[in-house]
């Protein structure tokens, strides 16, 4: 009884030791009603990824450049959906950040804006739209399907290993444009898929490059945030494709190129909107030609057959978004899913839960 | 000088205030060390932490949402580690919960019955959930001798992959299966209006949303504490924890205590995952960077040992270390890297619980001496 009683009292203690620790501490760092404009980023995985979340963090930082001293802006990361999500966007917000960025599904919903009206909300790659509540994204498949012709044309054998994360839409329309790229310089090519369940786990995906390419896969690609499967790829030696930013630093050889997002832009644009007052609630849908995606520059194995063969799609893709989801398209099965001179519209690619031909592995995980 | 650790003969009631104070500011001095050698002031960083956990408005309701799930995963651990039965598994009893319970709340709440009942079915299905899954593991104890601790630890993984399949890989009863979101990302579909718990709101700091889960935390660290001691099963279960051969001689049913003890541990656990899915995310929780990603299972060994495995005492050390995880989510940012709050939670847990060494045992400074009468116990075999 007592000893449970000491116990109940310590803690109590511990509290109030700790209290009057803080109370002989400085001000709160907090400083409120200052002129500056803040500005939030909430990242799935660490700033410093080495690719999805790292090329949002170059958008903010580009924000800040250029805004200067009068925007204020910071970011939280590896934050999970939920409860801890929930509190970071309450104490930003007590924190008086006006616009948040929240770079991954499930991050907000209408409920969420509904409950903080006066904060501006933007969500990379969902679909909820409110009054507060603006989503982004782009067609990043274009310049996947380009990195997949990289792939295909590096490949010396007929598998290309591709390292994936969940089996969802957004992943499948990539693998898609991967394989579909892979095939064009490399007709009749093979894209075997692993996922890995997760964004960012670079064990994971270590370990899934490995069996990759112990399946007989000589040419690794990703879907995933870490460099992990660079870096294992440039171990074994054979060529990799990267997604999201340029992470040719963790695989110096094995290097062809990537996938890259250029959000900077988009993130100015909207952050001033947000300061003189002119935000509008949107769905933007950046493409190559808008500079939203791009590929990164090309390591030393691409070789110029295939830079022609990019340069020529790329073209094409900067005219006629998505071309590359032109019919006649087929699915594992062999089924006819697109009919010839048909293309795929943004909504049917934000819903894909089927595979094309040529790829292995299967569209429910 | 060369010191010893040695058992203490009897506890000084003084010790028991004094360890935890003690451990707690030696680790916010190593902290400030850290701190400062990272160029960050260890006053207003520790100021930061204090407000955002208990102070600023609104921290309160968060700390709560963040301590409840602590309170059950710590209860679960403390039900079965006082009796020497290292359930590991509360993490995956509690992801079974969450699935029961849910079921339970998309289907009566779904058919329209009074709140009251709906939420009642799922608490029961929750605990149902829980108890089912550490009863795998309890009767591999029980009856095959084989260790709970690596049973109950490996079906975390397997709860965490039926999770994500019940909502990622499949289209099963809990997954969303209407409109163009639900086919954009896969989630939950969302619980019924009478299957959310809607706890009483205390009007401090501009609102504080009492969870209700909370509120079942509480008293299940009050049946607990009945159970365990003010009941013969307490007593029961207790011998057995000291002595198994002592237990037999005086007649326990081992086999059945041991089981009893997991079917409770699982069962609080499991409700810790139904409270997940009626008080904070109105539907099962399947994305591996959602509810898996929080590790509320693990956390909760951490606050059952600093409770010494006390239910009330898990109940404040949860509502603590809730509070310890909402401030540094607050704290972290451009300026501080999670890293570093997560080094500093780590410092203070570590000086905490390493600080209960001092309670049991005492460190004695020994003088060097040459004479044999010293050096002799040792050189013994």
């Amino acid at each position: 009884m007592t000893k449970r009683k000491l116990a109940l009292a310590a803690a109590v203690l511990v509290i109030a030791a700790a209290a009057a620790i803080l109370a002989l501490g400085t001000s709160p760092g907090s400083a409120k009603s200052s002129g500056t404009f803040k500005a939030a980023w909430i990242y799935v995985g660490p700033h410093n990824d080495g690719g999805w979340s790292q090329a949002h963090d170059a958008g903010r930082l580009y924000v800040q450049k250029a805004l200067g001293s009068k925007v204020q802006t910071t970011y939280k990361e590896n934050i999970a959906v939920g409860a801890q999500l929930q509190q970071t966007v309450a104490s930003l917000v007590s924190q008086g950040y006006k616009i948040i960025f929240g770079t991954s599904y499930g991050f907000f919903d209408k409920a969420l804006a509904a409950k903080y009206p006066n904060v501006l909300f933007e969500q990379a790659t969902g679909t909820d739209v409110a009054k507060n509540l603006s989503e982004y994204f782009g067609a990043a498949e274009d310049t996947v399907f380009l990195s997949g012709i990289a792939a295909g044309a590096a490949a010396q054998c007929n598998t290309i290993g591709y390292v994936v994360a969940y089996p969802i839409p957004e992943v499948i329309r990539h693998a898609n444009a991967f394989a579909l790229g892979a095939q064009l310089a490399h007709p009749g090519i093979k894209v075997k898929l692993v996922w890995t369940n997760s964004w960012f786990d670079p064990a994971k995906e270590k370990r899934s490059a490995q069996s990759l390419h112990g399946a007989g896969a000589c040419v690794l690609g990703q879907n995933v945030d870490s460099p992990a499967t660079g870096q294992y790829a440039e171990s074994v030696n054979v060529p990799w494709v990267g997604y999201d930013s340029d992470a040719q630093k963790f695989a110096p050889k094995s290097w062809l190129t990537a996938s890259v997002y250029n959000w900077g832009p988009y993130y100015l644009k909207r952050v001033k909107a947000a300061m003189n007052g002119t935000w509008k609630p949107g769905f933007y849908y950046g493409t190559i030609s808008d500079g939203f995606t791009g590929l990164a520059k090309y390591g030393p194995d691409v070789s110029a057959k295939a830079k022609s063969l990019i340069a020529k799609w790329e073209a094409k893709l900067r005219a006629n978004r998505g071309a590359e989801f032109t019919g006649p398209l087929y699915d594992q099965s062999g089924k006819l899913r697109v009919p010839k001179g048909k293309k795929l519209t943004v909504q049917q690619l934000y819903s894909m839960n089927w595979l094309v031909k040529g790829v292995i592995g299967s569209p429910k995980g | 000088m060369r010191f010893t650790v040695e058992r203490r003969l009897n506890q000084p009631r003084w010790l028991v205030v004094a360890v935890p104070i003690g451990s707690v500011v030696v680790g916010l001095a190593v902290s400030a060390v850290v701190l400062l050698a990272t160029g960050h002031d260890p006053l207003s960083s520790y100021r930061q932490l204090f407000d955002a956990a208990f102070l600023s408005t609104g921290s309160l309701n968060q700390t709560l949402i963040a301590a409840t799930p602590l309170a059950f995963t710590g209860l679960a651990t403390a039900a079965a580690f006082r009796m020497r039965i290292f359930n590991i598994g509360a993490e995956g009893q509690l992801y079974m919960g969450a699935i029961t319970g849910a079921a339970a709340g998309l289907y009566l709440g779904g058919r329209g019955g009074p709140s009251a009942f709906v939420i009642a079915a799922m608490v029961f299905m929750g605990c149902i959930g829980g108890a089912a899954w550490a009863a795998i593991p309890g009767v591999f104890r029980a009856f095959f001798g084989a260790s709970e601790i690596l049973t109950s630890l490996m079906l975390n993984y397997v709860a965490a992959q039926i999770l994500t399949y019940l909502i990622f890989e499949s289209q099963s009863y809990w997954r969303q299966t209407k409109g163009f979101n639900a086919t954009v990302f896969p989630t939950g579909k969302p619980l019924p209006s009478s299957a959310i718990w809607l706890g009483p709101t205390v009007h401090v700091q501009g609102g504080i949303t009492l969870p209700l889960g909370a509120g079942f935390a509480v008293l299940a660290a009050v049946v607990l504490w009945v159970l365990y001691r003010r009941m013969r099963f307490g007593f029961e279960v207790q011998v057995l924890g000291d002595s198994l051969g002592a237990a037999r001689y005086a007649g326990v049913r081992v086999r059945r205590k041991v089981l009893a003890v997991m079917l409770i541990s699982g069962g609080i656990a499991g409700l810790g995952g139904v409270s997940q899915d009626g008080d904070f995310r109105h539907a099962l929780d399947g994305d591996p960077n959602g509810l898996q990603k929080q590790a509320y299972g693990y956390t909760g060994i951490v606050v059952a040992a600093l409770a010494r495995y006390n239910p009330f005492a898990v109940v404040v050390i949860a509502f603590l270390i809730g509070g310890l995880a909402n401030a540094g989510n607050t704290l972290q940012g451009a300026d501080f890297p999670s890293g570093l709050v997560g080094v500093i939670e780590g410092i203070i847990l570590f000086c905490a619980l390493g600080g209960e060494l001092l309670v049991r045992h005492r460190v004695r400074f020994v003088p060097r001496t040459r004479t044999p009468a010293v050096a002799a116990p040792e050189a013994a075999p």
